[in-house]
């Protein structure tokens, strides 16, 4: 029989994550990764920064800044103090979320830890996405995205043949970092209606890394093969042509100005079709190419014999074709492409100007979060908020303080 | 009977995976967290089980790795979606389920008939990851991971000068939208919870990559105030775009170093192993010339670290609060001592083998993750079709 949605309505949301509560005390980009993705679908997110250590990244108007911390409330506390501790564990108490990314202990010595806030909010989800864990040999390991990607294997697998200075251009393991977070915490809010306990979550980001190997490790395990970098060739599967092919209309000289396009023929139709694109040369007629296994056998005469046909037309008007005749292809584009160029980026509203402007840098902007919800759409981007703009706010709703309590603490400089 | 909190996360939480290769990881997720995972496959069996690599000596039956990693912890229904039983054997699964995982144009997709499912139980939340989205100019596009990287920015940031635009090794594109599905899933069902009321979310690959580029939107939308050189940024190898951290090459393997956070800590380690060249030179403490200082300390090191051992210079660099990491080749990363110390390492088993393999990106001190086995083909579906019922005769 039909349910009817009216019987079971309980709340209305306009937002799936609305009503939650999060206490943030992340910095630089995994952890705000995490928290901005709460902040998209909803949560209220009170972000803890102090006039002191709004440096370098953690400077509300730093460019990686801007990036990472939209849609949260910005609260200063100046932890150093023992009263703003105080101040801070009454907030924790009444914390749905406490995240930190900071390295293993430093909420503990400042009294904010597991142990001690979840004697008073057993309900708290504590997440810590340390570098390498709580426990082990490198447990006080200092780590950034590039340390973790060395580590994990993922820069000596990101490459060609032979070279290990090459690995993945940007930050990889910070983004997924956060999504793990994201993950782990929205899983454990799902085991709290189950079992009406929080919990904590200890998230290693070197292990969240290692596990993006996971086929590789195994292989290692089961086979002892020690896998290398393949380039753009698939480690383990035939196809081909399978790379990045340089293309016509480069504006210069530059690197940057190159054009590129990707050909991915992941059967043999695929690579009929593409062939018959490029007029059936005679190169591509031989019979040892017909199947993917002697593709791969002869990849060097495929990529240069592709490229030498790619080379002359703009990469653009190559994936057209391909895609048109069932081949996947796509132009290697970036930032400039993205933004500029990229129709179906264009199509969908991805990347727009946050109509308050910053105060002192003006117009920000926010890539939308990629997941549409029918429902429950999130499609409200607040700017960035300066350290402490949110004081009052944020501790009249959280812990219901009067005008005059926050003055008495702003006075004693706990709000900075 | 279980103690509820023994169990995982997810525990009581259905899923029905129907996910390819863009969606798959988002589905491990979950099941690794405890749902209890349904994949139906074809008669003929999933043709992600094709995957390399594969179990060495098995023969033509070999077990894939692939699928082992990405498929674990699901129970496996062999479902004909061409005939009227196997249709309705599907949306009885539907009707079971929490959450349905889609990915567009999988084998049993229209089959589940997932709009009717929604109407008749609204509570039923539904993913659906496609490359581009549901509409749009590139909406038909295909996009294997090298194509999806390369069309949302990840392959121009990648390589090196004198290379091609680079793809990840393996799917890393599929596993941001996969981690997204998870996201997605987990947050419509806490809106469920709350309301009663399911939805649909719609999820495009060419989002989620784009979404997570670190400095590539940053330094086309900040470029006056970002340290970034151009808004294109040229693939630079492992050369941070803060021109801080890169991959150099000691006599005895690579590693990743950097000057940063603490320049001064740095320096104070070249000055006492007398590699400072001119780096106490006072146009290098000008706060207005940072680039510039940043690039001859680069070079400085150059020098430094080709003289060291890789191993040994992380170990060094880090107990002076150094983030240098070493380039570890996957047998290093096998036999890693904090891995080692963590008890990280768990057994994957197949039909055939136990094996060594992953372990948990995150640890519950109260609900833990676990992993469980990988059947073969259809291994479950007469114990899932008497879970619903399913009689023969029908």
């Amino acid at each position: 029989m039909k349910e009817s949605v009216d019987n079971r309505v309980k709340k209305t949301m306009n937002r799936p994550m609305e009503g939650l509560k999060v206490l943030d005390f992340t910095h630089v980009l995994a952890g705000p990764f995490a928290t901005r993705i709460l902040g998209d679908m909803g949560a209220d997110v009170v972000k803890i920064n102090s006039a002191d250590r709004a440096v370098s990244a953690n400077e509300p108007a730093h460019p990686y800044y801007l990036m990472w911390n939209r849609n949260k409330r910005a609260l200063a506390l100046d932890l150093t103090k023992e009263d703003s501790r105080a101040l801070c564990a009454r907030l924790c108490r009444q914390a749905d979320v406490v995240i930190d990314n900071f390295s293993v202990g430093v909420l503990d010595r400042w009294g904010l830890g597991y142990d001690t806030i979840s004697k008073d909010n057993n309900k708290v989800v504590y997440v810590q996405m340390s570098g390498m864990g709580e426990g082990g040999p490198w447990e006080k390991f200092v780590t950034y995205a590039p340390t973790i990607q060395a580590l994990s294997g993922l820069t000596h697998l990101t490459g060609v043949p032979g070279r290990e200075n090459i690995g993945l251009g940007f930050s990889y393991n910070d983004h997924q970092a956060g999504l793990h977070g994201a993950v782990a915490l929205l899983a454990a809010l799902e085991a709290r209606r189950r079992t009406g306990r929080g919990q904590r979550i200890d998230l290693s980001q070197f292990e969240v890394g290692v596990n993006f190997t996971g086929p590789t490790l195994l292989d290692y395990f089961a086979n002892d093969v020690k896998a290398r970098a393949t380039g753009n060739k698939l480690p383990y599967d035939d196809a081909a042509p399978h790379g990045c092919y340089r293309c016509a209309g480069a504006a210069s000289e530059s690197l940057i100005d190159e054009r590129w396009v990707a050909i991915a023929c992941m059967n043999d139709q695929q690579w009929l079709a593409f062939k018959e694109l490029m007029g059936n040369p005679e190169w591509a007629e031989s019979p040892e190419l017909a199947l993917a296994a002697g593709r791969v056998a002869r990849v060097n005469t495929i990529d240069r014999e592709v490229g030498n046909w790619t080379a002359q037309y703009r990469a653009e008007d190559i994936m057209q074709r391909c895609q048109r005749a069932g081949v996947p292809a796509g132009v290697v584009q970036n930032g400039i492409d993205l933004v500029e160029n990229d129709p179906q980026l264009k199509h969908s509203g991805f990347l727009n100007a946050i109509a308050d402007d910053h105060p002192r840098v003006g117009t920000t902007y926010a890539d939308s979060l990629p997941l549409h919800f029918q429902k429950t759409p999130c499609e409200d981007y607040q700017r960035v908020r300066e350290v402490g703009e949110d004081n009052e706010a944020v501790l009249q709703d959280w812990l219901a303080m009067s005008d005059a309590e926050i003055k008495a603490a702003a006075d004693a400089h706990l709000l900075t | 009977m279980t103690d509820s909190t023994t169990q995982g996360a997810l525990s009581g939480v259905r899923v029905l995976d129907l996910t390819d290769e863009r969606g798959i990881y988002g589905a491990k997720l979950l099941a690794d967290l405890g749902a209890e995972t349904v994949r139906p496959e074809p008669p003929g069996g999933d043709p992600l089980r094709a995957r390399g690599p594969h179990i060495k000596g098995e023969g033509a039956q070999s077990s894939s790795l692939w699928h082992t990693f990405f498929a674990s912890n699901r129970r496996f229904f062999s479902v004909d979606v061409e005939c009227d039983a196997g249709r309705s054997q599907l949306q009885q699964l539907v009707a079971r389920a929490d959450i349905v995982l889609t990915c567009s144009n999988t084998f049993a997709l229209a089959a589940a008939q997932l709009e009717e499912a929604q109407q008749q139980r609204p509570q039923l939340v539904v993913v659906d990851t496609s490359s581009f989205g549901p509409s749009g100019p590139w909406k038909d596009f295909l996009a294997p991971d090298l194509v999806a990287g390369a069309l949302a920015g990840f392959n121009a940031t990648t390589g090196a000068a004198d290379t091609a635009p680079l793809m990840g090794f393996g799917e890393l594109n599929f596993m941001v939208s996969g981690a997204y599905i998870a996201i997605a899933a987990l947050a419509a069902l806490n809106h469920m919870r709350e309301t009663g009321c399911g939805q649909q979310v719609d999820i495009s690959v060419h989002e989620c990559i784009a979404s997570c580029l670190e400095h590539v939107l940053m330094s086309y939308w900040y470029d006056d105030i970002s340290p970034a050189t151009s808004p294109g940024l040229p693939r630079q190898g492992a050369l941070h775009w803060t021109q801080a951290y890169t991959v150099m090459n000691t006599k005895k393997g690579a590693i990743m170093v950097t000057p940063a956070p603490d320049l001064e800590a740095q320096i104070f380690w070249l000055v006492q192993e007398e590699a400072f060249e001119d780096l106490l030179d006072e146009k290098y403490s000008d706060p207005d010339n940072a680039l510039a200082t940043t690039q001859r300390v680069m070079e400085v090191l150059q020098q430094w670290v080709a003289k060291k051992d890789a191993e040994q210079l992380f170990l060094e660099g880090q107990s002076r609060h150094c983030p240098y990491g070493q380039v570890l080749p996957i047998e290093g990363v096998g036999t890693n001592p904090q891995l080692q110390a963590r008890s990280w390492w768990v057994n994957y088993e197949t039909a055939t083998a136990t094996i060594k393999g992953p372990g948990a990106p995150y640890h519950f001190s109260e609900t833990p993750w676990s992993m469980g086995p990988c059947g073969a083909a259809g291994a479950d579906t007469q114990a899932l079709l008497a879970d619903i019922g399913w009689e023969a005769a029908q």
